[in-house]
This record gives C-alpha cells, sequence and structure tokens, in this order.
C-alpha cells in the first residue's frame, strides 16, 4: 500500500495547479467585472484593477430588467426540478420494486429514450406545442419535466432504488403502506444521494438551458437569464466589464444550489456503482 | 391471493409510471416518428393544409443527387433555393465542423477526466474539495461562461493574447540572436475571430467542461479488484505496470462510456455555434445543430428539410456509437 500512495505533496501539487487551471477564467471575470471600462480596454493589460468598480455588478443588474429574468429563470428552474425529482422518482420505483404487464418493453423504451439525440425531436415538439398554444409561455419548458423528468433521471433513481433493501418495503406493507407511502415516506428519504443528484442536474439543466428558451419565449419581460445574457451580448457588446458582471451575477444562484448539495454526489455514484 | 396481489402492484404500479410512460409516448416516441415522416414532407408550418409530400426531395437536395434528377427537380419549379447536383455545401460545411469539433473534444475530455480521476483516487487530505473544484465547470458551463470565455479569447485584449504578446516581447532577445528581426513578425491568432483558429479555442473552452465526467472515472476505479492489485504488487510490478495491466484495462467501459456519450452530446451542442458564431470564421463554427435550428426557425421555415437534416444527423450518431460499441469486444475489459 505505502508504494501506491506515496509522494502525496507532489500529487497535492499537480491537483493544485489542475484546480488554479480551472479557477483562471473565473478570477479573470472577476476581474473584468470590476474594472471600468477603459481599463480592460488598453495594452498593457491591467489585470490587477488599480480600483474595484463595483458599481458595475449594479449597472450590469440595472441596464436591462436582469433581476426580472433571474426571478423568472428561478421560477422556471424550481417548478420543473420539483416535478423531475417526483416523477422520475416514481418511475424510478416502479422499475426497481413493481412487476407489470409489458414490463420489458417499458424497459427497453426507457434506455431506448436514453440514446435518442434530443436535437431529433426538437421540431416535432415545437409543432406540438405550438399547436397547443404553449408558445410564448413557460409551459414547453415545465411540462416535460413533470413527465417523467428524463429517461437518465429515471434510470438513476432505479438503480439507486436497487440498493435499498426491500425489508422496509415489507415491513411498510405489513402496515398497510401503499406504494405511494413508502416511496415518499421510507424510500426517498433513504435515497438522498440520489435525490440530491437529480435535483442539482435538474436545476442546472433548466438554469442554463438556452435552445428551448430560445425557440419558445419571444417576448423580453418572459426571457430567461440565458437569453437576457444573450441580449447582453448582442447589445452591449462594447462594455464587456458589464456584460462578465452580469454572467458572474447568473452564476451565483448553479454555484449555491452546488455547493449545498455537491457531497451528495460522490455517495450517489459510489452506491449506484457498488458491486456488491 | 398472489393473483390479487400482482393485480394490486400493478394496479399502483401504472399510475407511478404514468407520468414517464406519458411523456415517453408523447414527447420522445412520436416526436421521433414524425420527425421522419416530416423529413419526407414539405411544410412551412404555418398552415396544415399547406404540407406536400415531397418523397426523398429533401434528402437529394441536402445530399446531393446525380446530375439527371437535379435537373428534373428544377424543371418541376420546386421552392428549394439552393439545389445542386452536388448537395447542400452549407450543410456539409456544418456536418465537417460538427464532426472535426467532436472528434477531437471528446476524446480530449475524456484523457482529462480519466487524469483527474487517477489523480482524485486517493486517501488525500481535502480530496473532496478537489472533487468539487474539478467538477464545478462541469455544472457553471453555459451561456454565462461562454460569455466569459469570448472575452478571454478576445484578440486584442483577451488575457490569452496579452500573455502572448508579453511572451514574445521576453523571448524577443533570444530570438534575435538566431533569426533577424526577432518575434516582430510573429502574429498572435485570432481565435475565435479566425477561420483557422475558431475550432481549437472552442476545444479548449469545451475541455474546461470536462470535469463532469470524473465521478464516471472514479466509481470505475472503486471497482479495481483491490485482491489483483494486491497480488500485483507482492509479484513486484512496478507503477507502471499496474497501470497498464491492472487499472487500464478496468476503466475501459468507463472510457467507452465517456467516448461515446462525449461524441453524442459534442455533435450536438448548439449554445457554442450559436453564440460564438461571427462572420470573421467564414462559417468555422456553423455546426449542424445551428444549421438544423436557421433551417426550421428562420425564414422561409422549411420544417421538413431542417428535419431530414436532424435525421442525417441522428444516422451518424448511430452509426459512430454502434461502431464504438462494435469494436468495444476487442479492447473493453468485461468481469465475467
Amino acid at each position: 500500500m505505502k508504494a501506491r500512495y506515496s509522494r502525496p505533496v507532489v500529487r497535492h501539487i499537480v491537483l493544485l495547479c489542475f484546480s488554479a487551471l480551472l479557477a483562471i477564467p473565473l478570477a479573470v471575470a472577476i476581474s473584468v467585472a470590476l474594472s471600468p471600462v477603459e481599463a480592460i480596454y488598453t495594452f498593457p493589460a491591467n489585470f490587477l484593477p488599480d480600483h474595484m468598480e463595483w458599481s458595475n455588478f449594479y449597472d450590469a443588474i440595472k441596464r436591462l430588467p436582469f433581476l426580472r429574468f433571474m426571478l423568472n429563470s428561478t421560477v422556471i428552474a424550481i417548478i420543473a426540478t420539483t416535478g423531475a425529482v417526483l416523477t422520475s422518482a416514481m418511475a424510478g420505483y416502479a422499475f426497481a420494486r413493481l412487476t407489470w404487464r409489458r414490463k420489458r418493453l417499458c424497459v427497453l423504451l426507457l434506455l431506448a429514450s436514453l440514446v435518442i439525440p434530443a436535437q431529433m425531436l426538437l421540431i416535432p415538439q415545437f409543432i406540438l406545442f405550438s399547436s397547443l398554444g404553449w408558445v410564448n409561455t413557460y409551459k414547453p419548458l415545465i411540462v416535460p419535466a413533470w413527465l417523467g423528468g428524463g429517461a437518465f433521471n429515471v434510470f438513476l433513481f432505479w438503480q439507486f432504488f436497487r440498493t435499498i433493501s426491500r425489508d422496509y418495503d415489507d415491513a411498510a406493507k405489513l402496515d398497510g403502506a401503499s406504494h405511494w407511502v413508502i416511496l415518499t415516506r421510507v424510500i426517498m428519504p433513504m435515497a438522498k444521494p440520489a435525490v440530491a443528484t437529480v435535483a442539482l442536474l435538474s436545476f442546472v439543466y433548466h438554469w442554463q438551458d438556452f435552445q428551448k428558451p430560445l425557440i419558445y419565449l419571444s417576448d423580453f419581460r418572459t426571457y430567461t437569464v440565458a437569453l437576457g445574457l444573450r441580449m447582453y451580448q448582442a447589445t452591449g457588446g462594447s462594455w464587456m466589464n458589464l456584460v462578465v458582471a452580469a454572467s458572474l451575477v447568473a452564476l451565483v444562484p448553479v454555484l449555491v444550489v452546488f455547493l449545498t448539495v455537491q457531497h451528495h454526489i460522490g455517495t450517489c455514484a459510489r452506491t449506484i456503482t457498488d458491486r456488491n | 391471493m398472489t393473483s390479487r396481489k400482482k393485480a394490486l402492484s400493478g394496479g399502483s404500479g401504472s399510475a407511478l409510471i404514468l407520468p414517464w410512460l406519458v411523456g415517453t409516448l408523447i414527447l420522445v416516441l412520436v416526436p421521433l416518428l414524425v420527425s421522419i415522416a416530416l423529413s419526407f414532407l414539405h411544410w412551412d408550418g404555418v398552415d396544415i393544409t399547406d404540407v406536400e409530400w415531397v418523397s426523398t426531395r429533401n434528402y437529394k437536395e441536402l445530399l446531393g443527387s446525380n446530375s439527371m434528377t437535379g435537373s428534373n427537380q428544377l424543371e418541376q419549379g420546386n421552392r428549394s433555393l439552393r439545389n445542386s447536383p452536388n448537395g447542400d455545401a452549407q450543410f456539409y460545411r456544418s456536418m465537417e465542423n460538427s464532426l472535426v469539433f467532436a472528434v477531437f473534444a471528446a476524446p480530449l475530455n475524456m484523457l482529462v477526466a480519466m487524469c483527474l480521476a487517477l489523480l482524485l483516487n486517493t486517501p488525500l487530505k481535502y480530496v473532496g474539495t478537489y472533487r468539487a473544484m474539478v467538477y464545478l465547470p462541469h455544472v457553471l458551463g453555459g451561456v454565462a461562461t461562454i460569455l466569459i470565455w469570448s472575452w478571454i479569447f478576445n484578440p486584442t485584449f483577451g488575457p490569452v493574447n496579452v500573455t502572448l504578446k508579453h511572451a514574445y516581447e521576453f523571448l524577443d532577445p533570444v530570438i534575435r540572436l538566431f533569426v533577424a528581426g526577432g518575434t516582430d513578425a510573429w502574429k498572435v491568432p485570432g481565435w475565435l475571430t479566425s477561420e483557422a483558429w475558431c475550432k481549437p479555442a472552442l476545444i479548449c473552452i469545451h475541455a474546461w467542461t470536462a470535469g463532469g465526467s470524473v465521478f464516471i472515472f472514479l466509481a470505475a476505479l472503486q471497482g479495481v479488484d483491490s485482491e489483483t492489485r494486491l497480488a500485483s504488487l507482492l509479484d513486484g510490478a512496478d507503477a507502471k505496470q499496474r497501470f497498464l495491466h491492472i487499472t487500464l484495462p478496468q476503466l475501459t467501459p468507463a472510457i467507452l462510456f465517456t467516448l461515446v456519450t462525449g461524441f453524442v452530446a459534442t455533435m450536438q451542442s448548439f449554445n457554442y455555434s450559436y453564440l460564438l458564431y461571427n462572420r470573421a470564421q467564414n462559417d468555422g463554427l456553423l455546426f449542424v445543430v445551428l444549421y438544423v435550428y436557421r433551417c426550421a426557425f428562420e425564414p422561409p421555415y422549411r420544417l421538413g428539410y431542417a428535419s431530414a437534416i436532424a435525421c442525417v444527423l441522428f444516422l451518424i450518431l448511430l452509426i459512430g456509437s454502434l461502431s464504438a460499441v462494435g469494436t468495444s469486444r476487442k479492447w473493453v475489459h468485461y468481469e465475467s
């Protein structure tokens, strides 16, 4: 064992270098966001601004209804994430615990939908949603999350639930619990790593999603953060310090959610792939 | 008793599976079939009575056809605008761009993720913090970070080229000893504003998000058989031998998975192409998904033609994935 884990100092140095490499873009972004606009369009550039222009953040938010975009995105992401966690856990529970006629067909369907490229489905989905009159509403962005929440999430819950002993189900069944009660009161509290992982992936997906809002939203008051940033890029490209400041503000919610649940992701991956 | 139990769990089960089943049928299976059907139609998406069956005309226009059919179609006075026997040049360009990006970006990200996982697979202090650091760019990747990167690669004021210019100045006296004029003639790349450099820049930008696959490799590393490793240690295998003959074979399933999913994902990337596209690139970042978007959602709204492109993309993804899985018997190590 000693041979394998030798030289931890070297590993620390290499990992620190990697971490620094990953952090550089964010450091550059913070430096630009805090610089006055004259300072970033000069050569040689000064990466440590002489004085911090904290007002950049205020200006960046004020120029467009950026807080409105943040609110829109938050509403969409939270409602969609709730639906994705709930409905994919339901399906995952069904795959892990129940038997029904044509289950094999459903498994096949799940695996197939894992590999069908999303871009292939975009145009027919647009035709469907626009014929329902859902263009310029949030329904095309939210409703799909409430209908299964993505094949990958279903698969993840299924695999995680498999690792939970059926003895708990049986004990609950003896007490007369229904499948719904077993799922929400027994299984899901024991599957916190899976719930956290699906919630994180789903929140990030809906927060960062750009293509679907671009297709479905045209009234700029309904814009999400991603669309708002694009608008910024298109209209305020010469005020790069403000564009970057707005970008940093847009990253804060993702960062907060990530830091809250990140310790669960490793547990989830370990549990699912554990071969015992 | 058993039949009643079965019926009970069946009834309750169908309620739990229902949202997913409805979603998959309405949002995946039917759209898949509609997409294939649409590729044989001409429709501008406005009036449903305006749908016109055009057979394989969309595909002929897209891929190019033999000289005869091309002229026939022109005589028929169809609505296609760029009908040439060689096919749609922009389609071929976009497919080539996407393929070049995917073929470089997917393996690079796989390699980076594997190296990071190997470094992180130790009982090191603060290893949890490092794992979070490495995974973070994956969740931050979106419009915001793409805009930040577009500044970093700004040809005049961006940090990359500023650093390069400083490096040229620094090296100038040394170069001058060997070459007259020193670094005066050296230019800095235009990165995202140049046809030649836009793809390398984008591959770098994409590599930043490689940490997303680290957990797949970490999970695979935990499956590495400790008994085999111990036996090899006792037999006196050195670190290189242990990596090549024990660790690497056990990582091959993760390598295959990351390569295939990475290829499928990069072939479908839209945001980079949409946000970083500019005229100076001379269509260098026109990816196939952006072209689909333009055909479908910009006038003259050719939904059928766009669907034909999407179907060709699907076919390429299918062939690429299946051939990777097909060769996997030869190099992927499966536990018996």
